[in-house]
């Protein structure tokens, strides 16, 4: 499904990704691991389309298709999401009215029928039920005064909505208590299926207890250096990633 | 003729829009404009001013108010106009309509007396060039709900609102300006009974025309209170102008007062003069003031994207997002409606 070769990528003329090769098939969760400054959100960020994120070399297929132009929307309209970091907050535009806007922007562009704002509810609530996102949530404005636990439970929510066919989630456990990250993890887990692939990075080994993942990459200095099962998580967390890199060189 | 003569931008109050160049040698001309009632909802008074023997109420508050430049101008030259009058204690339910039309100068007068409430909705064409006066007294306990739309116009069209308020009068004022050749509406308030209250916001959406909001608030007694939150969305060579200044007079201790301007430049020609000032004589008063110039946020803006909203329906959500609070001073779930209407409208003329 994603197929990403030789990518280099710069920011502000300061190369980031420096030849990173991967490759995540329909059905699995893959785990990108490394310390800060090794270039995970860089790698979130040009997966999604940011701007300001040059690739000098390298391609990134998409289901066959060159993801490069596409600008976001169009991506996020085929089926890639990204679930952020840092979500941002954005005063009088209700949660309810964006979710209804963007559900119906990415149905437009895939040439179906938009959603009434009594499906768009009806949906919604459904599956804001299971993260534990309340009415009351869904009417503030987006993300504002949200605590670290409810933007987490809402970018899911989205993910749970807009039923995405690659879903990157980019540092999902920050900020998080163990209680918000095992709700945060069932909703992940509970989105799981065969047509969808998922790419968790994550610094720490802790998210991986609860999303178990069928590969993990380690990213260090803008490459993978490392790769192995859900037993390289526990090696890392033994060994710290200083070591790992150097076994790796 | 020189008591009458216009301001030039030397005149400080007139240092961002250029009257006498907008007007050019025409001036505004020696001829009346009118000033149209729709349907006059029961309970309220009216004389056409063109009338002679006006009656006591008139007398007592016509052309007391105001007093800049431009106004004594309209005073002197306007022969047309009407006074309107909610009599004491009279609670009028049905939104009154004013309008303003043709070239020239005008004259209007609203009186609420104590007690009385009434919702004011104000529409002006925007064909001619004219220079409206419009002063507004509020009784004791009087309460109003004012909002005008300022139609996008190539003309040159100014306002001044004097409004003065007594004891525990409340004013709310949403001024909607969606450009013109010269746009320029003044505000004078003056708090002059102690518990009175003054709420402005408004809004302009501007693409290659100018707009000026200028408001000077006097707190002349104490316990009064003031609010005024402004926001422009400035695009092509659109010029935006907010210039607010509060005064608290000697000894009207434990006034309140905020003021708010912000505008979002849309374009590298885009212009937005934000003046808010303050002149406190008086102990123990809560003032705060700011102003702010900016960009749409880059990280709001990929967020949407993101979420597969396209660039420019996303830069229409937030430029929305960022008026909301301003449109929320309309107290008039109706007249809020029809501003969010022609704001969606000026927005699809922006090129955001």
């Amino acid at each position: 499904m994603l197929d990403i070769k030789n990518l280099h990528v710069a920011v502000d003329g300061k190369e980031i990704l420096k030849g990173l090769s991967l490759k995540v098939e329909a059905g699995q969760v893959h785990a990108i691991m490394g310390p800060n400054g090794s270039g995970k959100s860089t790698l979130s960020y040009v997966l999604a389309g940011r701007a300001g994120y040059d690739i000098t070399e390298g391609s990134i297929s998409y289901n066959g298709e060159d993801l490069v132009p596409l600008p976001p929307e169009e991506r996020a309209a085929k089926g890639v999401f990204l679930a952020m970091q840092y979500p941002v907050e954005i005063p009088g535009v209700t949660t309810m009215m964006f979710l209804k806007s963007a559900l119906n922007a990415q149905r437009r562009s895939r040439g179906e029928s938009e959603m009434d704002a009594i499906g768009v509810l009806k949906t919604v609530r459904k599956k804001a039920a299971a993260l534990n996102v309340s009415e009351e949530m869904l009417k503030r404005a987006l993300n504002v005064g949200f605590s670290g636990g409810e933007k987490k439970r809402l970018e899911i929510l989205q993910m749970a909505l807009f039923e995405p066919k690659l879903a990157i989630l980019d540092e999902t456990d920050s900020g998080l208590d163990i209680d918000a990250l095992r709700l945060v993890a069932e909703g992940v887990n509970s989105l799981r299926a065969p047509e969808r692939a998922m790419l968790v990075i994550t610094h720490y080994q802790r998210l991986l207890d609860y999303i178990v993942p069928d590969r993990i990459h380690v990213l260090a200095k803008g490459r993978i250096v490392a790769e192995g099962g859900k037993e390289l998580a526990l090696e890392l967390e033994a060994k710290g990633y200083e070591q790992i890199v150097k076994d790796a060189a | 003729m020189t008591a009458l003569a216009l301001p030039t931008r030397r005149v400080e109050e007139w240092k961002y829009s250029d009257l006498a160049r907008a007007l050019g040698d025409a001036g505004f001309g020696e001829a009346s404009a009118r000033v149209s009632v729709g349907k006059l909802p029961a309970g309220i008074e009216i004389f056409d001013l063109d009338e002679p023997n006006p009656p006591d109420w008139v007398k007592a508050h016509y052309g007391k108010l105001g007093g800049n430049s431009v106004s004594a101008v309209s005073l002197a030259k306007a022969r047309g106009g009407i006074a309107l009058r909610v009599p004491k204690g009279k609670i009028i339910d049905d939104v009154l309509s004013l309008a303003f039309s043709g070239g020239g100068h005008v004259r209007a007068l609203l009186v609420l007396e104590e007690g009385a409430a009434a919702t004011l909705s104000e529409d002006s064409d925007a064909e001619h060039t004219r220079n409206a006066g419009f002063e507004i007294v509020l009784g004791p306990n009087a309460r109003l709900d004012h909002v005008r739309v300022a139609p996008v116009s190539d003309a040159v069209q100014v306002e001044e609102i004097s409004l003065t308020l007594a004891r525990d009068a409340v004013y709310r004022g949403h001024f909607a300006n969606f450009g013109a050749k010269l746009s320029r509406t003044e505000l004078a308030i003056t708090l002059d009974g102690e518990g009175a209250e003054a709420h402005l916001s408004g809004v302009s959406v501007l693409s290659d025309r100018h707009a000026d909001v200028t408001t000077q608030v006097s707190h002349a007694v104490g316990r009064t209170q003031s609010t005024q939150l402004f926001k422009k969305v400035v695009s092509g060579k659109a010029q935006a102008v907010y210039q607010g200044k509060v005064i608290v007079a000697h000894g009207a201790n434990g006034s309140d007062s905020r003021q708010t301007a912000k505008a979002l430049l849309l374009d590298g020609r885009a212009e937005a003069d934000l003046k808010p000032e303050l002149e406190i004589f008086a102990d123990d008063v809560k003032c705060a003031h700011g102003a702010a110039v900016g960009d749409l946020d880059a990280d709001s803006l990929f967020y949407l994207r993101a979420r597969g909203i396209p660039e420019q329906q996303a830069r229409h959500l937030l430029i929305h997002a960022f008026l909301e609070d301003a449109l929320t001073g309309i107290a008039n779930i109706d007249l809020r409606e029809s501003v969010r209407g022609a704001v969606s409208a000026a927005l699809n003329r922006v090129s955001a």
